[in-house]
Parts: C-alpha cells; structure tokens; sequence
C-alpha cells in the first residue's frame, strides 16, 4: 500500500481541440511546481496521479499543487492491488472516527466482482460493524469515503478533496506587464490574471536615493512569492529618479503623480513590447486614491497606444483586496513600512480629476523622449524562480 | 569608504580577534566540562569577566552576566525587577528598554515615562516626579544612542535612591562603556554593556548586577551564569571583549580627546545654511547628531553612500520608523526629526577623513535642496 497524489483539474475540459495544449501546459506547470521531489506524474482519464514519492512527502506535494492554477482539487490517497481486502485495509486508515459518513465506489475495471453498489453496501456495512461512533448518510454526509477501482487491477482509496486555486493553467493566456509597486493592490492583482492564466512580467519602479534598498528587497520578496503560483516569473526594475526630478522641476505640483504615472505606462508599453506581454496589468482601484479616479485613469491609458490596460482589481473595496492579499500570502510583505517612489515628491493635495489638455498642457514642459529612453537604460532583469 | 556609523557598530578590534581565535580553533571546550580542557577555559572565562567589569567597578558588590545583547541584558533587567507596581524609564531610551516596558505594560505594571530636556537627556525634575512608593525600577540611559547626550546616573540614581530607597536603578551604559569615563557606585543597581560598540564582536554582551539584587533568567538551561542565562557560553567572542575593552580602556582618555577634535572639526564644518546641529556641547563626542534644513536624512544618507561615506539615520535599531521617537520626544518638529543624521566617530576616524565627511555632506545636502526646490 503505497500514497499517491490525485490531482483534479478545472475548467481544462472545456477547452475542445485546445485541450491538448492546455493539458500540455498545465502538466508542464505541475512539474514545475514539485521541482526537488522525486516524483512521476500520470494522466488519467479526466485526472493526474503523482506517484513515486516518499511517504512523508506528500503534505508538501498537496501543498504545492494547491498553488498551480488549474488544480481543482488534491487528494491523499491510497494505492492498493484491486481486491476487497486490500481495499478495505486501506479504507481503516482515511475512515472517520466518528460521524455520519458515506461510501462513494466508482469501478473502472467492469471485471471486477462487484459493481460499486456492492462496494458501497459491503464497505459501509463493515465501517458500521468496526466503529460503532459511525453512522450512514447518503444525502449529507459529513465524511465520505471514495474508492475507485482502476482498469489495471489497482484501486484508489481516499476521504479527503482539499481546493486547489481554481482557474487556468499559467502560460495558456499570453503575458501581461504587471506594475507591481510593493503595496497590498498590486500583487493581488498579479494573482487574479495569473489565476486566469496569464503570465505576469513584474515591473517595478525606484527613485533611489529617495527610496532605498529594503523597498526594493520588499519587492523582491513580494514577487517570490508570487512566482510560487506562476512557477517563477521575471521582474524587471527601472529607475525613475530623474523623471521624478524633472517633473518636480518644471510641472505643476499637484500634477506630479498623474504625470509619473503616465512615464510609468509608456515604460511598461514599452517593456511590454520588448519582453512579448500583450497587455498591462495595475493594481488600481477605482477611487482608492487621488491618481486612481476614471479622470486619473483616463490621463494614464491615453498614453498607452497598442495594448489594454486591464485592471482585475477595479472593483475591489480595501477591505476585499487585504482579504485577498492575506489568503495569497503577500500581505505581511505588503506592508512593512518602505516608501515607494510615488510617496517621495507626494503632494500636499494631489490634483483628483485632471483633465487630458492640463496633463498634456504640463507635459510639454518636459522632454519626455528623453526622459523615457534614460529609465528604460537603467532596466535591471531578476529571474525569480 | 569614510565610515561615521560607530555608535551602529565598530569594526572588530582585529589584535583582539587574533588572541582570542585560540578559543576557537584549540580551547573550544565547553568550559562547563569537568576534564581539565574544560575547566581552564572555564577560569579563562572568570578572568574576562573579571577584567571586562573591573574596568568601571572598583568594588567588590559587583557581578556581571555574560548575554548575547545589549538588548538581552535590558530585557533581563526588566522582566526581572518591574513586574509589578511601576516602572519608570525615559523618553529617550533604546528600543530594547522601550519595547520592553512596552511589553511590561500589557502584563499589567503601569509605566512612567520621563521627559526630556532638548539634548535628549533626562529631565530630573519630570524623572523625580513619577517616582512613588511602588516604583519597582528605574532605566537612564547613560549616554542617549541618538543625540550623545550624557545623564548624570550617579547623580541621578542617588536622588532616586532618596525617594525611594528600595527602587532598582538599571542604566543602559552601551554607549557609555569604553568611550566615556565613569565608574559605578552603589547607587546603581544594574548596568548594561556591550562588546561591538568598543571593537568587540557581535555576539556577546554583560549586565553588571549589584550582587545582592536578585534576578530572573529570560533562558532556562543548564545553570550557566549562576543559573541566571542557560546556554554554552560563547568564549571566544568574550575573550576577545576582553581583549578589546582593555585596549579601549587604555586609551579612553586619549581617544576621548582625539574623538572630541573631530567632533569639533565637523560641528563648524558643516553649513549652518543646510545643517541644524542637535547635539548639545557636552555631549559624548563619540556621536554628533545634525538635522538637514528641510531634507530627509534618509535620501542624504543614500547619497553619501554612494559617494563613499557611511553615516546614520537615528539609531539603526529603530531605522524602520520613519521619525524617531526619542528626536520627537527632544522637541523636534516631524520635519527637522525628518533631517536627522547621526554621525558617530571612532578614535581610528582621521582628520582627513572627517574633512572629506564634512565637504561631502555640504556637498550632497547642496544639491538635494537644489532638486528639491
């Protein structure tokens, strides 16, 4: 009696004849995530099975695969020689202690003896002659018992299907340019694309030496553990000092976050176009700041010419994004107390609806070719695994 | 590199590493061991501790416990003493006190805190006032981490001592010891010192505890430090703070005197158009605290950092926050505590080098404000 994995999938079926590129993905993506264990993965009809691994292993195989998008659910299961008494030896070891309960057999293997009526009727008769705390319930019961009998004379017996992250499998949705700024919005914002199965490229901007080195490391950390959902992700680093400078000098104060935000977008494009994203990807939310209005939002999209800019977080309150940003894990990181380089020039009072001729008006103060050809010379590219 | 960070950290005393490293490599035996090898370097021990504490106690009422901290050695004096009734400490005390009552609080001892004067030291009238009948302890700091403000512990534990005889006096004397010249007397209850502010290395620490003041271990273990700090003691890194302290207090005279001319040199050097000075005259010449006219220090410390000088922003143990709680506490407004700088010396700092600090830090508060504007 050997444990393996069973692992579940989403929304793969529906695919039609994309199905195989999907499950090509999605196997690639579930490799990927159990690097460093000793492993093989099988696919069966309508699951996969990892097998081959070393017993006390296998809490950490669930715990991975619960993080690769496209898993609809794990289970811990045992692998047994296809007979009754094999099958029921490993049934005492996931059978509830107590409660109601039910016996769920599927039978692959029509050769087998009984039918998975009889499997049920006989397991669940000796379950209730074993453990007098248990009791039947076929409608609602709150454990159930499944053993599936296989076509190659072995069977699969488990009581437990923890969630997987749901979605589609990373890589089967193109790339988008994901700001990510070290804040709680925009990881969540990674995930939710990721989730649907994009690939984010991280980008993340600096004003050293008006931020400093934690922030940085801060955003290292974020995207590590973003990667360990998307199977390691790149994150690219430009500084933005001079922009900042520039802007302070010649423009409107209250204009200063509007107008960097517009860098910001033709630098992603840009990017965008030299690492082959299709899209960009913010972590905005509408009305959550001064630069986070429709007006706000209009200024920073008139900029970006070839590419949507998608906005998974839109319609989030603060309270559903922290949610969120503690369920993925990255709100701890979020919010250790760096400043970003939007805080460093902030304005006493932001302008909150500016108009497209006013941010224009001001642009013109700036050579703003210039300006974008010196950040994107000080690209930095970390792999993150 | 220029490296005006001291009061952070000092570099090792490498002599003093050098003659200890045979604590490492040949009499690595656990000096609670009962074989011979075990039991010299168990008395090799006491001699440090004897050497490291005879340097400011001049009596035998005296004893000291190794830890691994500075920190580790406050916390201990607190947890042990100010359980209950009320604790007072400063406002301008180093997170491990300040954290630590903190934490003393919500076990429920009611904590005082002292104001200060503007150079960061205490105000004795505000300390004297909080002392009552239930005061179970009092923390000074001996010289403030953040301006070099010196307190007058003997002073002011004697007038604390009058109000209330059976109170615990600790002081934090970290930036005190090996740099300013002292010595304790009985009315000072507990003493903290440490080894990497004086060429020591990381690792290793003292409380130096009036013998007859009973104390609570924070680590339970295997009766090390009369039972008082469980764990293998870490003799090398205590032989080399003896080795270390002794060469410091060799010299503290002369290095306080060379440490008061660069001090000096860098208080008139700095343009009094970019730099507010913080730190009063008397204080220890081993930190000279400076507020930068409407700059953030930290930008300036980036900038001087990629010119080749390394200085501070506040204490490094509290860098995370963006204001430092005790430069507030002096009377500082958040934009001047916003500009603070903390440079702090070390007797092996050069005149060249503090020239060059000083036309750096003119230099590169000059063009921040320039960008600023």
């Amino acid at each position: 009696m050997n444990k393996v994995v069973i692992i579940r999938y989403c929304e793969i079926h529906l695919k039609g004849k994309n199905r195989g590129y999907f499950e090509r993905v999605f196997m690639n993506n579930l490799e990927k995530s159990l690097t460093g264990i000793r492993h093989e993965i099988h696919k069966l009809s309508g699951r996969y099975v990892v097998d081959g691994f070393l017993e006390d292993e296998a809490e950490e195989i669930v715990l991975r695969l619960q993080k690769v998008f496209g898993v609809h659910s794990v289970s811990i299961a045992y692998k047994v020689s296809a007979g009754m008494e094999s099958i029921w030896e490993a049934v005492l070891k996931v059978a509830p202690e107590n409660g109601t309960f039910k016996v769920q057999a599927s039978r692959g293997d029509k050769s087998f003896p009984l039918n998975s009526m009889q499997i049920n009727a006989e397991i669940g008769g000796r379950l209730l002659a074993h453990n007098p705390l248990l009791k039947v319930d076929v409608h609602t019961p709150e454990h159930e018992v499944y053993i599936d009998v296989r076509e190659n004379g072995t069977a699969l017996v488990f009581s437990k299907m923890i969630p997987g992250a749901g979605g589609m499998p990373v890589g089967t949705a193109g790339k988008g340019m994901l700001l990510l700024s070290g804040g709680i919005d925009s990881p969540v914002a990674a995930y939710m694309i990721a989730k649907r199965g994009m690939t984010p490229i991280c980008l993340h901007f600096h004003s050293y030496p008006y931020t400093n080195m934690q922030a940085r490391e801060k955003v290292e950390e974020l995207a590590h553990i973003l990667a360990g959902y998307t199977g390691g992700l790149d994150l690219l680093v430009v500084k933005v000092t001079t922009i900042q400078e520039a802007i302070h000098k010649y423009c409107a104060e209250e204009m200063m976050v509007t107008l960097l935000r517009r860098f910001m977008m033709r630098i992603a494009e840009r990017l965008a176009i030299r690492f082959g994203a299709q899209c960009i990807v913010t972590g905005e939310s509408l009305g959550q700041v001064a630069s986070q209005t429709i007006e706000g939002m209009t200024s920073s999209n008139a900029v970006v010419k070839t590419m949507p800019v998608l906005r998974p977080v839109v319609g989030f309150d603060k309270t559903e994004i922290i949610e969120r940003a503690r369920k993925i894990g990255t709100f701890d990181t979020s919010i250790l107390p760096y400043e970003d380089c939007c805080t460093v020039f902030l304005p006493k009072h932001p302008i909150i609806r500016p108009s497209l001729a006013s941010v224009e008006e001001q642009e013109k103060k700036l050579n703003v070719d210039s300006l974008l050809d010196e950040a994107i010379e000080s690209l930095e590219v970390v792999h993150i695994q | 590199m220029i490296y005006l960070d001291n009061a952070a950290t000092t570099r090792p005393d490498e002599a003093a590493v050098d003659k200890a490293l045979k604590y490492l490599k040949e009499k690595f035996f656990n000096p609670s061991s009962l074989y011979r090898e075990g039991f010299e370097v168990h008395r090799e021990m006491e001699a440090a501790r004897k050497n490291i504490m005879a340097h400011v106690v001049k009596n035998d009422k005296y004893e000291m416990i190794f830890t691994s901290c500075g920190s580790e050695a406050d916390n201990m004096a607190l947890f042990s003493c100010a359980r209950r009734g009320n604790l007072v400490i400063t406002k301008g005390e180093h997170a491990a006190i300040y954290n630590s009552a903190a934490a003393l609080s919500k076990l429920g001892t009611e904590v005082r805190y002292a104001e200060l004067n503007a150079d960061g030291s205490v105000n004795e009238d505000s300390l004297l006032s909080l002392i009552d009948e239930d005061t179970r302890l009092v923390s000074v700091i001996h010289v403030n981490n953040e301006t070099g403000a010196i307190n007058n512990i003997l002073d002011l534990s004697a007038k604390v001592k009058k109000k209330n005889s059976s109170t615990v006096f600790h002081s934090d004397g970290v930036q005190a010891f090996g740099k300013i010249p002292f010595n304790l007397d009985n009315c000072i209850d507990l003493y903290t010192i440490s080894a990497h502010k004086i060429g020591g290395i990381r690792g290793v620490a003292g409380l130096i505890k009036r013998k007859s003041l009973t104390l609570h271990p924070l680590i339970y273990g295997g009766g090390q430090e009369k039972g008082l700090r469980g764990g293998t003691e870490n003799v090398f890194s205590i032989k080399q703070f003896e080795y270390a302290a002794e060469k410091k207090f060799s010299m503290l005279k002369h290095d306080f005197n060379a440490v008061q001319r660069l001090n000096a040199y860098l208080r008139n050097a700095l343009s009094s158009e970019l730099f507010e000075i913080l730190s009063s005259e008397n204080a220890s010449p081993y930190i000279l605290s400076v507020s930068a006219k409407g700059l953030r220090g930290e930008i300036l410390l980036h900038m001087l950092n990629d010119e080749g000088l390394i200085v501070g922003t506040g204490s490094a143990c509290s860098s995370k926050n963006r204001y430092s709680r005790v430069m507030l506490a002096c009377g500082l407004n958040e934009k001047r505590a916003d500009g603070v700088l903390r440079l702090s010396f070390s007797p092996s700092n050069t005149e060249e080098e503090v020239k060059e600090a000083a036309s750096l830090l003119n230099q590169c508060a000059q063009l921040l404000k320039e960008r600023m504007q």
